[in-house]
């Protein structure tokens, strides 16, 4: 850590003003907080992660059932105050109904991260800390995982084990997707295993389940947050996907897949349908990525890739 | 190498048994079965226990899975080895077959038009870092790359077939004009783009970032120092280097040509394998899922193996 140094004078001699680094003594999250707010784009997709988070929660919550509410009075009204973008082929408020949408969406890609999260930290912490046949039997789970199609894979969990099931779905997500958090806790444990403060615990009397916990996981963290916070805008999207193909939320529920799919009926009156729900998943996508890129660099420097 | 490969190919067996273990039991051991959509009380319960007996769904699920499996493997004698259709009774083995020039046919278009536009793409973000170029190019690909495959598909349609009536809503042949190229052409189109744009996005960020490695080498500075032309240097010594990791890409991209574009499939109803796929998920035709399941593993432990030799014939310096 630059800034920390301060020289020190043989003897405990107090030393003279000028040979002592006046640089404030920075912690790791000042750091990590000045690393991040350099990364002009990510401070950006912040605000914008902010936003859709809130209006997600918010407007639904404000603006009660009128996300399925239906009025034939009300049937392709144009676009008011009240309801920004106008009224569906139903009555529906296409606004309230978008952002109930998106708050699923939502719901389901940081729910389906944490399960990733999840399972990636305890396969990668198990197989990285006891290594030997338990490393090699659960990297093998790992290949086979890799190696079926992802997409099918969820689809076939989805379709098969609970259509229109809110959790089917994020299990379904979770089970396929921890393999790189996985993969990266093991990498990060391999090493960390060797580490002196590891050592020092272990020599200390810790048992397995506290070096693991206390010491080893916290220090692990970094690339993980990152793969889940990039693993939010894959997570929506195989959502957009599933209720597009019609087996993830299904009408009455709101999402921005099914909002896609219903689209499709009214291209020809109202051909805009479909770009409201594809712009927000665009945005959640671009905001989730850029958030993980500025995390990595904030967080895990070492994994800095040259992007420009 | 030979011996790489074979060895290689002994570690692939246990993933493809663990593959073939964990897809059949997701399908099979699901709640409900195919034929639920047939019970009514127009239907007597004993075609339906007909039904399930002649696709052996009566039998306990480790017998079902061991005759399945060791069934499985003698599809290249035998076209009924992968069982047969649920929803058509027609040999499964026969229905992947024929899907597949279609897939091939769009994914081949698709990949060459990624190539061909991705790479001079890469080269002139590289050469020119930070100029005006390379910045419309970093924002046209960022965005490119967060574009959902599905949803720049419909939007691709809304456009140029239902707005502008361009091109065909979906399918590949007009009725009555199977065979003509240039209506498979005319069809081919739209999905094609679609897979395409998604495609350049991810491949030129990544030729870029290739190339922009290699400029960086001490053989570049060398060239650059002796006097040659920036042109010479730039397709002569740094391209071929350059290119790679785009090799590797190569191998990692063909479990999606087979697969992974089910979506923009399905979205055109391009009849290829991806789309037979859904539609099988849809209808619960078990013996489709599972062998699609099952080529799509095959494809994925191949194009890794194919991505390492590739490795090797193109980089001199690698051997295994």
């Amino acid at each position: 850590m630059e800034g920390t140094q301060v020289t020190r004078i043989p003897g405990g001699a107090i030393p003279a003003v000028d040979e002592v680094d006046l640089t404030p003594v920075r912690t790791y999250w000042q750091l990590v907080r000045q690393r991040f707010v350099r990364h002009r784009l990510a401070v950006i997709a912040f605000f914008l992660m902010a936003i859709l988070v809130t209006a997600a929660i918010a407007i639904p919550l404000l603006s009660g059932d009128a996300w399925k509410e239906t009025s034939l009075e009300r049937i392709n009204q144009p676009a008011s105050l009240t309801a920004p973008l106008g009224y569906d082929s139903l009555g529906i408020n296409t606004f309230a109904r978008l952002m109930k949408g998106l708050q699923t969406s939502l719901f389901i890609g940081f729910a389906a991260v944490l399960v990733i999260v999840f399972i990636g930290v305890t396969v990668g912490s198990t197989a990285g800390y006891f290594g030997g046949w338990v490393d090699n039997a659960l990297m093998r789970v790992v290949d086979i995982v890799l190696s079926i199609p992802t997409f099918f894979l969820i689809l076939m969990l989805v379709a098969f084990w609970g259509t229109g099931n809110v959790w089917v779905i994020i299990i379904a997500i979770g089970l396929t997707g921890w393999t790189t958090a996985a993969r990266l806790v093991r990498a990060e444990f391999l090493s960390l295993r060797e580490a002196d403060f590891v050592q020092a615990a272990k020599a200390l009397g810790a048992g397995d389940r506290r070096v693991v916990m206390r010491h080893m996981i916290p220090s692990a963290m970094a690339p993980v947050v990152v793969a889940a916070t990039l693993g939010i805008a894959d997570s929506v999207v195989v959502e957009a996907a599933l209720s597009f193909l019609g087996f993830g939320i299904t009408p009455p529920e709101a999402s921005l897949g099914n909002m896609l799919t219903k689209a499709q009926d009214y291209f020809y009156r109202n051909p805009l349908l479909a770009w409201y729900p594809g712009i927000t998943l665009v945005l959640v996508v671009l905001a989730a990525s850029f958030l993980g890129d500025g995390l990595r660099d904030a967080l895990d420097p070492r994994q800095r890739v040259e992007t420009n | 190498m030979a011996r790489y490969v074979v060895r290689r190919l002994i570690q692939a067996i246990p993933i493809i048994v663990g593959i073939s273990i964990i897809a059949f039991f997701i399908v099979y051991s699901a709640p409900g079965d195919p034929f639920d959509r047939f019970r009514s009380n127009k239907v007597s319960p004993e075609v339906i226990a007909n039904l399930r007996r002649v696709y052996g769904l009566d039998q306990p699920l480790p017998i079902q899975f061991v005759k399945w499996f060791t069934a499985f493997w003698s599809f290249p004698f035998d076209n009924t080895a992968w069982g047969f259709s649920i929803t058509d009774g027609l040999p499964v083995r026969d229905k992947i077959f024929e899907r597949i020039p279609s897939t091939l046919q769009l994914m081949g278009t698709s990949l060459i038009l990624t190539i061909i536009i991705a790479i001079p793409v890469g080269i002139l973000g590289a050469v020119k870092q930070y100029s005006i170029a390379d910045k419309v190019i970093a924002v046209i690909t960022t965005i490119g790359y967060a574009l959902p495959t599905f949803w720049l598909g419909i939007i691709l349609r809304q456009i140029f077939a239902q707005q502008l009536d361009l091109f065909p809503l979906f399918g590949k042949y007009t009725f009555g004009k199977e065979g003509d190229i240039l209506d498979l052409l005319w069809h081919l189109a739209l999905p094609a783009m679609t897979i395409t744009i998604v495609g350049v996005a991810g491949w030129s960020r990544y030729m870029r970032a290739s190339m922009l490695e290699v400029l960086r080498a001490d053989y570049i500075r060398t060239a650059k120092a002796k006097g040659l032309a920036s042109s010479r240097v730039i397709f002569k010594h740094a391209l071929r280097n350059a290119l790679i990791p785009i090799v590797t890409l190569l191998g990692l991209t063909i479990p999606t040509l087979l697969a992974g574009a089910a979506i923009t499939e399905a979205v055109f109803s391009w009849p290829g394998l991806g789309y037979l796929g859904v539609s099988a998920v849809t209808e619960r035709d078990y013996p489709v899922v599972l062998a699609f399941a099952m080529i799509g593993g095959a494809m994925v432990i191949i194009g890794n193996l194919l991505a390492d030799i590739l490795y090797a014939v193109v980089d001199p310096r690698i051997k295994y």
